[in-house]
């Protein structure tokens, strides 16, 4: 039996040793969030970073984008940490997840890019979730390209001012102000993934780490720009 | 000059100096900062009744002409006796918030018990009423005294926004002027030419001797003038009901005079809110239209609150998404009252870090994309494709009960909504080919069929036959057929 101190000076003390008796118990630190796939999270040295906006680009259709979503609602719901999407083709089928993993959701069904700006914008800035997924894909790309950069960099600062893990997907690569870039490069193949376990296939999941920029806190990421093509 | 013998019961008084202008200058946004007089009478005939700072020391009763020569910027304003009414029920309810014994004494001064009310706790609600009167738009100035007479002189010689306690009472009143004690003319033109000009030159005077020349009106001044006047208060009931409605002339068509409006009386329905010891789990917004149409709705409060600021921001969110067809001529603003939440966060809670945030984004949200767009999913209990429904978002994640039974398999589905039409040819009674406006081209492997239907006791059966695809050119698909129909309901992504 651990020995317990008679005064505990602190409340920090004592939510301390409350920690170390019951590791079980304690949340996450915050400074990551794990999305549950294995090459993505060691990719970004552990996680989404919080407070940092990252960019994860599908090259093709059925690249796993979608799967990714799915293991980042089975993660963070693991974790009783609150999930916000921002669906900007409204393409989210909550049928496609255990029925458990929704409740920490808030899933925003968008109509265009104006829409998915604003909702970003509002969730970003809130406080109470852990991440912010926003889903960009499907969007057609003369609408995105259209928007200002300008209202990237206001996404990324008002994400560096927030609490949360901002996660933008889209179908090539567009936000000027991402901290990080992924990649998500291969194709599933019907025979390969058509009957795998949801788990099996995030796991195999390969993903390159495209870029990384600025003040990004991944573990040995150089902290200026650096563009590696995949 | 005798002092009283006890000093409890305490009184407090609660005073709005220049109470009519103040009244008027809260009700209208384009006065602050400006020279402003409250003129009585018409005409020629009209005077200077009350003057802001800003007029450079306008004396009452200075004829209206001679105050506009001497200060030209000067805007002349007349009584608003609904924006005096209003003002006199928020500082009641400012009152309220103190001791539910409470004296409307007169235009702009409040009267309250304080018996068995706890000192420090008195101080410092006075100085939160005193800030919260100020964020409304007025000063208010506060005495404490043994009786309510002190207690009034005391809020009448105190400086802007602060409290004085009268702890000696002589030596108090005695350098008060002797205008304090309210002398008829006759008794102060009298008073002055034997050369008296305070209070304490008044009560050093023996009381029989002043009531030997002046009666009983001198006695009772003088009585007045050694604070020895007390009075049982003429108490006034708390508010029951909490709301407000107010008119526009003319009917307003833009936001910014309806927010400051509302904000006025949300200020003043959270403040008597706060006096019944209750908090607002409910707002309901009536505006009446011009056309004599009306506009209703309710909001339910995220978490009961009794600040008006969350009060605002979820008006604000709705208000700026509302169109009407008329002017608005009047507004109505109804608060349900409710018990304060009281709870203590569990240890290892993952509670909501700020919910007032948390709901006042997700009503700016339902603004801006629609209020049934947002939400968290839900499955419904059926096996009909695309079958949820979004509900209000919980509090508290809850933690995980238990593992699926059945862990779901292959990439997720990103559905297409609505879902393509395309045409399908078959080869080997396995889908060989898509012909559609979005999707075409060879199929390179095809699974299924997968058979769904339900329902089929009632006219809305539905039936379901679908595949999993995969094309030439790259790229999963689920194709489903209903009835004769083909259409690519998503991508295996």
């Amino acid at each position: 039996m651990l020995p317990f101190p008679r005064t505990p000076a602190t409340a920090a003390s004592l939510r301390q040793l409350l920690q170390d008796r019951f590791p079980e118990k304690a949340r996450p630190s915050g400074g990551e969030i794990l999305t549950g796939v294995a090459a993505i999270d060691e990719a970004l040295g552990g996680g989404l970073p919080a407070r940092r906006v990252t960019e994860l680009v599908s090259a093709g259709p059925s690249t796993g984008g979608q799967s990714v979503l799915a293991r980042l609602l089975a993660s963070t719901r693991a974790a009783r940490q609150r999930v916000a999407l921002v669906d900007g083709a409204d393409a989210f089928d909550p049928s496609c997840v255990a029925p458990d993993t929704l409740p920490h959701l808030v899933w925003v069904r968008i109509r265009g890019i104006g829409e998915a700006l604003a909702a970003a914008d509002i969730l970003v800035r809130d406080g109470n979730y852990a991440a912010v997924a926003i889903d960009l894909r499907g969007i057609a790309a003369t609408a995105l390209r259209q928007v200002p950069a300008t209202l990237w960099y206001r996404l990324q600062r008002a994400t560096e001012d927030g609490v949360s893990a901002v996660l933008i997907q889209t179908e090539f690569p567009l936000i000027s102000s991402a901290a990080c870039r992924l990649l998500l490069p291969t194709p599933f193949s019907l025979d390969a993934a058509g009957c795998a376990p949801c788990a099996r296939l995030a796991a195999e999941l390969p993903a390159i780490l495209n870029r990384t920029r600025g003040r990004a806190p991944i573990h040995g990421a150089p902290p200026h720009e650096e563009e590696a093509v995949a | 000059m005798s002092a009283p013998a006890v000093e409890m019961p305490r009184f407090a008084a609660l005073r709005l100096p220049d109470f009519r202008l103040q009244a008027v200058r809260r009700s209208d946004p384009s006065l602050a900062g400006k020279p402003v007089a409250l003129i009585l009478g018409a005409g020629r005939t009209s005077m200077v009744a009350e003057a802001s700072p800003e007029a450079g020391g306008l004396e009452p009763g200075c004829p209206a002409i001679l105050a506009v020569a001497r200060c030209p910027a000067l805007i002349l304003r007349e009584r608003d006796v609904e924006a005096e009414v209003e003002a006199q029920r928020l500082l009641i309810a400012a009152a309220f918030t103190l001791s539910p014994r409470v004296e409307a004494t007169e235009g702009g001064l409040c009267t309250i018990d304080l018996q068995g009310a706890a000192s420090l706790a008195t101080a410092a609600g006075l100085r939160a009423a005193g800030l919260a009167l100020a964020r409304s738009g007025l000063d208010l100035r506060a005495g404490l005294a043994p009786t309510p007479l002190l207690a009034s002189y005391a809020a009448l010689r105190t400086g802007p926004s602060a409290v004085l306690i009268v702890d000696d009472a002589p030596s108090f009143l005695a350098p008060l002027p002797l205008a304090f004690a309210a002398p008829s003319p006759a008794c102060a033109a009298l008073l002055a030419r034997w050369g008296i000009a305070t209070l304490g030159g008044l009560t050093a005077l023996p009381k029989a001797g002043i009531a030997g020349r002046l009666g009983s009106v001198g006695v009772a001044l003088w009585e007045r003038a050694a604070g020895e006047t007390t009075r049982p208060l003429r108490l006034v009931e708390p508010a029951r009901t909490f709301a407000a409605e107010w008119r526009y002339e003319p009917p307003v068509e833009t936001l910014d005079p309806l927010f400051f409006k509302l904000r006025r009386y949300a200020e003043r329905l959270a403040l008597e809110l706060q006096g019944a010891g209750m908090v607002a789990d409910a707002l309901a917004l009536t505006l009446l239209l011009e056309n004599g149409a009306e506009h209703r709705r309710e909001f339910r409060l995220p978490e009961p609150c009794g600040d008006p600021d969350p009060w605002m921001r979820i008006l604000h969110a709705h208000l700026e998404t509302v169109r009407t067809p008329a002017r608005i001529a009047s507004a109505r603003l109804v608060a349900s009252p409710a018990r304060p939440p009281q709870k203590q966060d569990g240890l290892f809670d993952t509670g909501l870090t700020d919910p007032h945030a948390f709901w006042e984004n997700l009503a700016r949200l339902a603004a801006v994309v629609g209020e049934d767009r947002v939400g968290t999913p839900a499955r419904l209990d059926t096996h009909r494709p695309d079958s949820f429904e979004l509900r209000r978002p919980a509090e508290t994640v809850p933690p995980v009960t238990e593992q699926a039974v059945h862990p779901e398999c292959g990439p997720a589905l990103r559905r297409f909504r609505p879902p393509w039409p395309v045409r399908v040819a078959f080869a080997d009674e396995r889908p060989s080919r898509l012909e559609g406006e979005c999707l075409r081209g060879a199929v390179r492997t095809a699974r299924g069929p997968w058979h769904l239907s339900g329902e089929w006791w009632r006219p809305e059966a539905w039936a379901v036959e679908f595949w999993h695809i995969e094309m030439e050119g790259g790229g999963l698909y689920q194709i489903g057929r209903t009835q004769d129909t083909w259409r690519v309901e998503g991508m295996l992504d």
